[in-house]
């Protein structure tokens, strides 16, 4: 500490990051881990809004598991799998694209950028086929939810008794479609933000090159949406057959 | 404050391509793994049936792709101690949100009368007078198959 208070002025650095640092922090440093947990609040916040849905899911899980779990039998896992490689390979371009960012690769950041939206929107691409199969079905929670178990095929209806209680299976799919669709929502937003960012480097905008923490704002946003998924789909797609 | 903590990881770390490639392997076997269990029937052990053990296997494979998400894609791993605590803070939130559960599983709270198994339609429903519907203890239903 001595001698720092003898030049306020100086931000006693010189590592070319003059540009990048705003008026009112000390440093670089301190700019960095100000805008990182700034970032991290805001994750904390999305942890307790998909937490609430993760909760009620559990509860009415426990409660009606053998619904539940026929209920589950109209999703495609294989599906679900794809779709989860996909968004994690999309979470490897991304931390690529903030490495780049790091070693000021433009031209790398911007391939990486353009590979991570390719991705969302296959994984986009995916969860419409995936909407379209239960809409056709009546599968959507509402007023014309299916109140036909034969929906479930073999699983819903054995002997001439109805396996499965409709009222629980629409729960499910009401639990489904809240939280894949507000996580799709997350995935559109994500494709806005990083096209923004994409085009910010495109015209050499100083905000994100001459220091990397913007790449990297956006990338922690990007794998919190990883995250979500990674999540919901052993608890959406693959749950054991209960006995 | 300029040799304050912040300023020390001013150096920010560049990470090697190979660690990010070796965790993007790691995470699709976990997730090859994860849908390798669900296909077998894991067998009761003790107190724990197959289908819990099934679902502990599936979340605890979930947890570990989650800790190396955070830990070396999100970069917490060489980030600041305020970093960190903040990232942990919301896995401890969601820890303790879970607490509620005691709540909803030791009570014996009433389902919707229309809620009963096997019913064709929800309606009728009588509030005021008529036969009540029978209800069910949703702790009771539908944790085996119906006959």
């Amino acid at each position: 500490m001595a001698g720092a208070h003898a030049e306020p002025l100086a931000h006693g650095h010189d590592h070319g990051h003059d540009e990048a640092l705003h008026h009112q922090f000390e440093d670089i440093g301190q700019q960095n881990e100000s805008y990182l947990v700034g970032m991290w609040t805001f994750l904390v916040t999305e942890v307790m809004f998909f937490g609430a849905l993760f909760f009620t899911y559990t509860l009415y899980r426990l409660n009606y598991q053998y619904d539940f779990w026929v209920a589950h039998e109209h999703l495609d896992w294989k599906l679900g799998a794809f779709n989860t490689t996909v968004l994690l390979f999309s979470s490897f371009t991304m931390v690529m694209a903030v490495q780049s960012a790091q070693l000021k690769k433009r031209s790398h950041v911007m391939r990486y950028l353009e590979i991570t939206v390719a991705c969302a929107f296959i994984f986009l691409g995916v969860k419409y086929v995936e909407y379209s199969s239960k809409f056709a079905d009546h599968l959507y929670p509402g007023i014309s939810f299916s109140t036909d178990p034969k929906v479930f095929g073999e699983h819903g209806f054995v002997n001439g008794v109805p396996m499965v209680n409709m009222n629980h299976a629409q729960l499910f799919y009401g639990l489904y479609f809240g939280m894949t669709g507000l996580h799709a929502v997350h995935i559109i937003v994500g494709i806005g933000v990083l096209t923004a960012l994409w085009r910010l480097w495109k015209n050499h905008a100083k905000s994100v090159t001459v220091d990397y923490v913007p790449t990297e704002l956006v990338g922690l946003y990007w794998h919190f949406v990883d995250l979500v998924w990674i999540f919901l789909f052993p608890l959406m797609y693959l749950m054991p057959t209960p006995h | 404050m300029a040799n304050s903590p912040a300023a020390a990881s001013h150096e920010h770390h560049i990470v090697p391509t190979s660690t990010y490639f070796g965790t993007l392997i790691a995470l699709i076997v976990l997730m090859v793994i994860t849908v390798a269990v669900a296909q077998f029937q894991i067998p009761d052990i003790g107190p724990l049936t197959g289908t819990v053990l099934n679902q502990l296997v599936a979340l605890i494979i979930a947890g570990i792709k989650a800790f190396l998400v955070v830990t070396i894609f999100m970069g917490v791993k060489w980030q600041t101690p305020l970093t960190k605590l903040w990232a942990v803070t919301g896995f401890v939130w969601f820890t303790l949100m879970f607490i509620i559960m005691g709540d909803y599983l030791t009570r014996k709270y009433e389902p919707l009368a229309s809620w009963r198994p096997n019913q064709e339609t929800a309606l009728p429903r009588t509030i005021h007078g008529g036969t009540p519907m029978p209800m069910v203890d949703p702790n009771e239903a539908n944790l085996h198959p119906r006959e």
